[in-house]
């Protein structure tokens, strides 16, 4: 049994347009144009790609233009850095999916990644004609990357038939082309039982919006025992010192406005079956809103549960990033209001330091074992 | 004789560009890995060959079009890509949404072509299990949904047999100077498929037979405003004695193997079109006129009926098709790039100095 050493991963979400939003969450979201400022988006994925980002996220929904699209062209304006596309299950057939994927890795030598996520509002699923509830999505979820799987695997023919999907005989003849696996990493957000459960399963980490480390650990210690790698989503908020990062985050929250509260009570009643987000909410209501003296719920009234911050000079968020090391995280997708200038602050002053101090206090695994 | 004042358009068919032995294999021993550096110089050439658009076909053997069309448009500059999509392997919503993101990475160069699916065993790779006629139905149901998203005039809701959409909305446009939507191409022989096409699309293609048949089948999707295109192969070199020495090469090459390879298509497929084709080749002489040649059906599939002759009989035959009606030629060569060049050089020039003669008249 060997011991082997895991340096963590470090994402970020790639801003839908205006990449400089202080307000990012509080517009309605109608209104958002995804594709005003392509050139833009492409600056940011390869400005993430010098600062030494893992990986980029690209959302789904309807206000975005499309993860997969958007990941084959940054992709090619790109050399080093993944992309993290989001998934629904409900909106594509399996087969094509592989076969997307595989063309994107195609192009990429394998630099793309697949953040399943099963939806936080039926509202919007059924845009896209999907009017499951949320215990039976996430049942075809299942269905979905059993069969994935199958094809990624490459048991041809595959033949399942699930309450939801079912495929017979069915190839993709062009492979997953990547360096060092023959499919995509996975991870599979989501606070509830089933999600858990969903990327132990399937995933090789499970995504979990931020809360205090001694509530989360034992959250997460299913997850961990099963050998899958386990991610924090959380917003960021540094500043050289500790009271500049504070001021900028009173800031954000009296900049964001009454306006904001209004959406985000429209939001909140659309997610309303998403167990992360209304965990959340009712954080950011009910309790202090520093939760410890790092996290910080202030701008979830007006942005949204993503918007649970870290907050924090250098070394304070090198030292909560730390905090969440011991209980297991070892992957933390950020968002910023503002992303450039946090991304910058991130990827030229924090992450130079995690780095050297992973090197000094390195990350043992004992016997490790991949997911699935 | 029928007024055209479109100037014809002629596109190309990528999906088997740098695979010889083309449909004369059995599909699972394809690697459907895109090379890429090939294609890409292909599209190079076609934009230099006055090429419209090409062909990115669908099917379990071959990369995804969406993807694969982006990657293509980030190297080239005016070619558009034809994008073949089914219904039943994603949703309308999630469609429309792809295209137009795809869209605004290629400053509109995508156009679609709706395929209904001919072999219902592939079908049910991707989880369709629906039959010919339910496939058609819900094909028509999914292009309402993306016409009435494309039209943009409010969220869409939509009940039917096959989809159900509650205020679907999707922020990415479609990003064109010149259009709110795509140009819709649509493919089917049977009933069903010219209905569909005039229900949604711009331009019907088909196989091509002698003029006067074609004519009376066109007739009605000419008259409902729609373009006509013909899928054909195209076989022409210096002299039509050279020409047809290479289609006999062409079946020469391909052998028995292909033979068995088409005899087992056939029995596969569901595409009344597709019948129809293998029918006359097998049953009818194989040149219905001095042009056009069915001899490598048996071996090619459908796609194989060929235009055969030097660059004169072929302009001539352009000119036949285009006096029934024909605006649109969807071209597949052997091999493709020296066929295209052939015609960017040595036919299209004829075909537009044409054009212009009449056009002055």
């Amino acid at each position: 049994m060997s011991a082997t050493t895991r340096r963590m991963r470090f994402h970020w979400s790639l801003p839908s347009t205006g990449v400089a939003d202080a307000r990012k969450g509080s517009h309605p979201r109608a209104e958002i144009d995804p594709v005003g400022d392509l050139d833009r988006q492409r600056e940011f994925c390869q400005h993430a790609e010098e600062l030494g980002i893992d990986a980029l996220l690209l959302p789904i929904g309807f206000q975005r233009a499309d993860p997969t699209v958007l990941a084959t062209a940054y992709g090619l304006a790109t050399s080093r850095i993944k992309f993290m596309t989001a998934s629904r299950p409900a909106v594509i057939s399996p087969t094509h999916f592989v076969q997307q994927v595989n063309t994107v890795s195609a192009f990429t030598n394998g630099r793309v990644e697949i953040n399943v996520v099963s939806g936080q509002g039926s509202q919007e699923l059924r845009y896209y004609g999907d009017f499951s509830t949320h215990d039976e999505r996430y049942q075809r979820t299942d269905e979905f990357w059993t069969i994935c799987h199958a094809l990624w695997r490459r048991e041809f023919p595959v033949n399942y038939q699930g309450k939801f999907i079912s495929v017979e005989g069915a190839r993709v003849n062009q492979r997953y082309v990547g360096p060092d696996s023959h499919r995509p990493y996975v991870y599979i957000g989501g606070s509830s039982d089933t999600a858990r459960e969903l990327a132990i399963k399937h995933a090789d980490c499970l995504l979990r919006l931020a809360e205090p480390p001694d509530e989360l650990a034992p959250k997460i210690e299913p997850a961990l025992a099963a050998g899958i790698e386990v991610g924090i989503i959380v917003n960021q908020i540094s500043a050289p010192t500790h009271d500049e990062a504070v001021a900028l985050a009173q800031w954000l929250a009296d900049n964001a406005g009454e306006r904001g509260k209004a959406t985000q009570a429209e939001w909140r009643a659309a997610t309303a079956d998403s167990v992360g987000f209304s965990s959340i909410y009712r954080m950011a209501e009910d309790r202090a809103h520093w939760l410890t003296p790092y996290l910080w719920t202030g701008l979830v009234p007006y942005m949204g549960p993503p918007s649970i911050s870290l907050v924090g000079s250098v070394e304070e968020i090198e030292e909560a990033i730390f905090e969440y090391r011991r209980i297991g995280v070892t992957q933390f997708l950020f968002q910023a209001r503002q992303d450039s200038s946090t991304l910058d602050l991130f990827g030229s002053t924090i992450l130079p330091r995690i780095r050297r101090r992973e090197e000094r206090e390195p990350l043992v695994l004992a016997g490790a074992s991949e997911g699935s | 004789m029928q007024a055209t004042t479109k100037p014809l358009r002629f596109l190309w068919s990528l999906s088997s560009v740098g695979d010889k032995l083309r449909r004369t294999r059995s599909m699972t021993a394809m690697s459907g890995l895109p090379p890429m550096a090939e294609h890409v110089d292909f599209c190079r050439q076609a934009e230099h060959c006055g090429i419209d658009a090409l062909l990115m076909a669908f099917g379990f053997t071959r990369p995804d079009p969406v993807a694969y069309s982006v990657a293509l448009g980030a190297r080239t500059q005016k070619i558009r890509f034809l994008v073949a999509v089914r219904s039943g392997i994603c949703a309308p919503t999630y469609f429309v949404q792809q295209i137009n993101t795809l869209s605004a990475l290629t400053d509109g160069r995508v156009c679609i072509n709706i395929v209904v699916g001919r072999a219902p065993d592939e079908l049910r790779y991707y989880g369709d299990f629906l039959t010919h006629d339910e496939r058609y139905e819900r094909t028509d149901e999914f292009w309402r949904i993306c016409h009435e998203l494309w039209r943009g005039e409010g969220p869409v809701t939509f009940t039917g047999r096959h989809y159900r959409v509650e205020d679907a909305r999707v922020n990415t446009p479609f990003v064109s100077d010149t259009a709110t939507r795509p140009q819709i191409y649509l493919g089917g022989a049977s009933a069903q498929a010219s209905e569909l096409a005039t229900r949604h699309a711009d331009c019907w293609l088909t196989f091509p037979d002698t003029p006067e048949r074609l004519a009376p089948k066109i007739r009605p999707m000419l008259d409902s405003g729609k373009e006509v295109g013909l899928l054909v192969t195209l076989i022409s070199r210096p002299s039509r004695a050279d020409a047809i020495a290479a289609a006999h090469a062409l079946v020469a090459d391909a052998g028995e193997q292909a033979r068995a390879v088409h005899g087992t298509n056939h029995g596969r497929s569901d595409s009344v079109g597709y019948a129809a084709a293998y029918e006359r080749a097998a049953h009818e002489p194989s040149w219905p006129t001095p042009y056009l040649w069915t001899g490598a059906v048996p071996y090619l599939g459908p796609p194989g009926i060929s235009l055969v002759g030097s660059p004169e009989d072929i302009v001539g035959a352009i000119a036949e098709y285009q006096s029934i009606g024909i605006s649109q030629f969807l071209f597949m060569g052997h091999p493709d790039l020296e066929q295209m060049t052939f015609f960017g050089k040595e036919i299209l020039p004829l075909v537009r100095e044409r054009e212009q003669a009449e056009v002055a008249s």
